[in-house]
C-alpha cells in the first residue's frame, strides 16, 4: 500500500529527466520504419496532389515558426518532395518572418536532394503581413499584381514557374501549413469560392477540429502533424528512409506510453490513498 | 486610358524602376506622415468619426463584394437580382481585391514598425533608467541590430561581406533564434506530462471515459499503437478492434458531431462580433479613452 501511495507523488524533476530520455533517445537513433497504417486523409491529400494537372501551380502557405518546425516542416518536406517527383510547380509564402526563412532553407535543401532547379520549379514569394483575407482575395484575381516579385525581389515574370499565372484559375491545389487556425480563412476566400482542393496541415493539437471540413469536401485531405507526415512519407516510397518525420513519429510513441502509464500510476496511487482513508471528499466531473 | 486611370497609375504605379523607386519611397512617407499628423491633429471627435467611417467602408466593401451578383439571377425569364449596373458594380468591386490586397500589406506593414517602435520604448527606457534586469533589454539591442544588419547584408552586399554575413546571418539565425524558439516551445512538453500525471485522476465515471479515450486516441495515432493490435486482422469483423481503427472512429464520429456543435456556437460567435466591429458598437481602449 505504501508503494501505491508513493505512485501519487513522483518528484517532478524525475518526469522530466525521463521525458528528455525518453524523446531523445529516438530522435538520436533515427529509426526507419514508418507505420503501416495511412489514414484516409492524408491518402486524400497524396490523391489531391497526385492530380494536380499540368499548367497549375500548388500554393504552400506557411504559418509557422521554429516552435512547431518539428511537426510542420516534415510536412513541407513530405509535400515538396513529392511535387519534385511530380514535376508540379509549386510557390511558397509565408506568414511569419521565421517561417519564411526556415521553408526558404528546407526548399533549398530538398531541391539540391533531387536535383531541381529554383525559378523553374519552385519560388518563394517571401513573407507577407496583413489582413490575409484581402490579400487572399487579391491574388485569386491578380496574383502577379499582388506578389510582384519573389522573396529574392525577380519579378515573378521572369520565373517561368510563376510567370504564366494571372489568377486562381492556374491554381491547382491549396496547401495550408500552419501552427494557427488559418484554414476558415482560405475556404471563405478562395478555395471554396473557386474550387479549389485544399490540403491542411495543423499540428495534431489542431487537427481534431479539421474532421467537419473534411467530412463537408471544404478539406480535401490533411497531414495530421508529424504522422501525418510521416504517413505521407510512406506514400511517396520513403517508408525505409530515415527521416525527422520517422524519427518524431517513434518520439511520440514513446511519450505517449510515458504519458500513459504515469496517469495510471498517479490513479492507483489515488485509488490507495482513498482506500486508506487518506482522501476525503466528493465526486467531482472532469 | 482614361484620366481616372491615367492618375491612379501616376499615384500608384504597377512597376517603377531606377530613381523614381527613391522617389515614390520619399513620396510615400511624407504622404504617410502627413496622413498621421492630420489625424493627430483632428479633434477627438471628428477623429472617432473618421475611424468608424472607415471601418465602416472597409466591411462594406467585402460584405458587397461577397453578397452582389456577379451575373444575373434569373428565374422563369425574368431577372430578379442583378441587373446591368448591379453586376458591373459587383465586379468592380471585384476588380478592385488586387488593389485592397496592396492596402492590406501595407496597413499590416505598420503594425511591424509599431511592434519595433514600442519594443524600443520598453526596452530604451529599461536601458536608460537602469531598472532591474536592464541588461536583458541591452541584449534586445545588440540582438535586434546584429541579426538586422546581417540579414540586410547578406542580401544587398557582395563579394567577401556577402560571405561573412551569410555566415553571421546563419549563426544568429539559425543557431540562436531557430533554437531558442524551439526550446521555449519544448518546454511545453514537460508542463504537458507533470500536469497530466498530477491533474489527471478518475473521479467519475465521466472522467474515466474520457481518460479512456485518449489513452485510445494516444495510442492509435503513433506507430506503436497499430503494432499493439497488430495480432487482429486488417479486414473483417475484427479489424474494427485494431487501435488504428478506433481511433479513427473516435475522431470522425463523435469528435466530429462535437466539433461541427462548437463550430456552429463560434460562427454564431463570430457573427455577432464581426458585426459589432463593423459597426464600431464593441466599445474597449480604442473609444473609451482619447485617442
Amino acid at each position: 500500500m505504501n508503494a501505491l501511495l508513493r505512485f501519487q507523488n513522483i518528484d517532478r524533476r524525475i518526469l522530466y529527466i525521463i521525458v528528455a530520455i525518453v524523446l531523445s533517445v529516438p530522435i538520436i537513433m533515427r529509426p526507419a520504419r514508418h507505420p503501416d497504417t495511412v489514414f484516409p486523409e492524408v491518402q486524400h491529400a497524396y490523391n489531391t496532389i497526385d492530380s494536380v494537372p499540368p499548367g497549375k501551380i500548388v500554393i504552400l502557405s506557411n504559418l509557422w515558426g521554429a516552435g512547431t518546425k518539428a511537426e510542420n516542416e516534415p510536412q513541407l518536406e513530405a509535400l515538396m518532395r513529392h511535387m519534385f517527383a511530380k514535376h508540379i510547380k509549386f510557390v511558397l509564402l509565408s506568414w511569419d518572418p521565421g517561417g519564411s526563412e526556415i521553408s526558404w532553407q528546407s526548399a533549398e535543401r530538398i531541391q539540391n536532394d533531387v536535383g531541381a532547379k529554383y525559378g523553374r520549379d519552385w519560388v518563394h514569394l517571401g513573407y507577407k503581413t496583413g489582413a490575409a483575407n484581402a490579400i487572399i482575395s487579391g491574388f485569386a484575381e491578380d496574383f502577379q499584381k499582388v506578389f510582384p516579385v519573389d522573396k529574392r525581389g525577380t519579378p515573378l515574370s521572369k520565373l517561368p514557374a510563376v510567370s504564366y499565372v494571372k489568377n486562381s484559375g492556374q491554381i491547382g491545389a491549396v496547401v495550408d501549413i500552419t501552427s494557427v487556425g488559418m484554414m476558415d480563412t482560405w475556404i471563405s476566400y478562395l478555395t471554396s469560392p473557386k474550387h479549389i482542393p485544399l490540403i491542411y496541415c495543423p499540428t495534431a493539437v489542431m487537427s481534431a477540429a479539421a474532421y467537419p471540413y473534411l467530412d463537408s469536401g471544404q478539406a480535401s485531405g490533411m497531414l495530421n502533424g508529424a504522422m501525418g507526415a510521416v504517413q505521407y512519407e510512406t506514400l511517396i516510397g520513403r517508408g525505409n528512409v530515415a527521416t525527422d518525420a520517422s524519427a518524431i513519429s517513434w518520439a511520440l510513441s514513446a511519450a505517449h506510453i510515458y504519458i500513459i502509464l504515469l496517469i495510471l500510476m498517479g490513479n492507483l496511487g489515488y485509488l490507495a490513498a482513498r482506500r486508506a482513508g487518506l482522501i476525503t471528499g466528493g465526486r467531482r466531473i472532469g | 486610358m482614361s484620366w481616372a486611370h491615367h492618375i491612379q497609375e501616376l499615384l500608384f504605379p504597377s512597376t517603377v524602376q531606377g530613381g523614381w523607386v527613391w522617389v515614390y519611397i520619399g513620396a510615400g512617407i511624407i504622404a504617410g506622415a502627413a496622413a498621421l499628423i492630420a489625424l493627430m491633429s483632428t479633434p477627438p471627435r471628428y477623429r472617432k468619426a473618421i475611424v468608424v467611417a472607415v471601418t465602416f467602408l472597409g466591411g462594406l466593401f467585402f460584405s458587397l463584394e461577397f453578397l452582389l451578383p456577379h451575373e444575373p439571377v434569373t428565374a422563369f425569364g425574368h431577372t430578379l437580382l442583378g441587373k446591368g449596373h448591379v453586376t458591373g458594380f459587383a465586379q468592380g468591386l471585384t476588380n478592385a481585391k488586387p488593389s485592397v490586397a496592396d492596402w492590406a500589406m501595407i496597413i499590416g506593414s505598420f503594425t511591424l514598425l509599431l511592434g519595433t517602435f514600442n519594443l524600443f520604448h520598453v526596452h530604451g527606457k529599461a536601458v536608460r533608467k537602469k531598472t532591474a534586469g536592464w541588461y536583458n533589454s541591452l541584449a534586445f539591442f545588440i540582438s535586434f541590430f546584429l541579426i538586422m544588419v546581417a540579414g540586410f547584408a547578406k542580401d544587398a552586399m557582395g563579394g567577401a561581406a556577402k560571405t561573412i554575413s551569410t555566415q553571421a546571418f546563419a549563426i544568429l539565425f539559425n543557431g540562436f533564434v531557430q533554437q531558442l524558439d524551439a526550446t521555449m516551445f519544448s518546454l511545453i512538453a514537460f508542463y504537458i506530462v507533470s500536469a497530466a500525471y498530477r491533474a489527471f485522476r478518475v473521479r467519475s465515471a465521466e472522467a474515466g471515459l474520457m481518460m479512456g479515450t485518449a489513452g485510445i486516441i494516444m495510442l492509435g495515432l503513433v506507430p506503436i499503437g497499430a503494432i499493439l493490435t497488430n495480432w487482429l486482422p486488417h479486414s473483417g469483423p475484427l479489424a474494427s478492434l485494431r487501435l488504428e481503427n478506433i481511433t479513427y472512429w473516435l475522431l470522425t464520429w463523435p469528435n466530429m458531431a462535437v466539433q461541427r456543435a462548437i463550430g456552429f456556437g463560434l460562427a454564431v460567435g463570430w457573427l455577432a462580433m464581426s458585426l459589432r466591429i463593423w459597426l464600431s458598437l464593441e466599445r474597449g481602449s480604442f473609444f473609451d479613452r482619447q485617442l
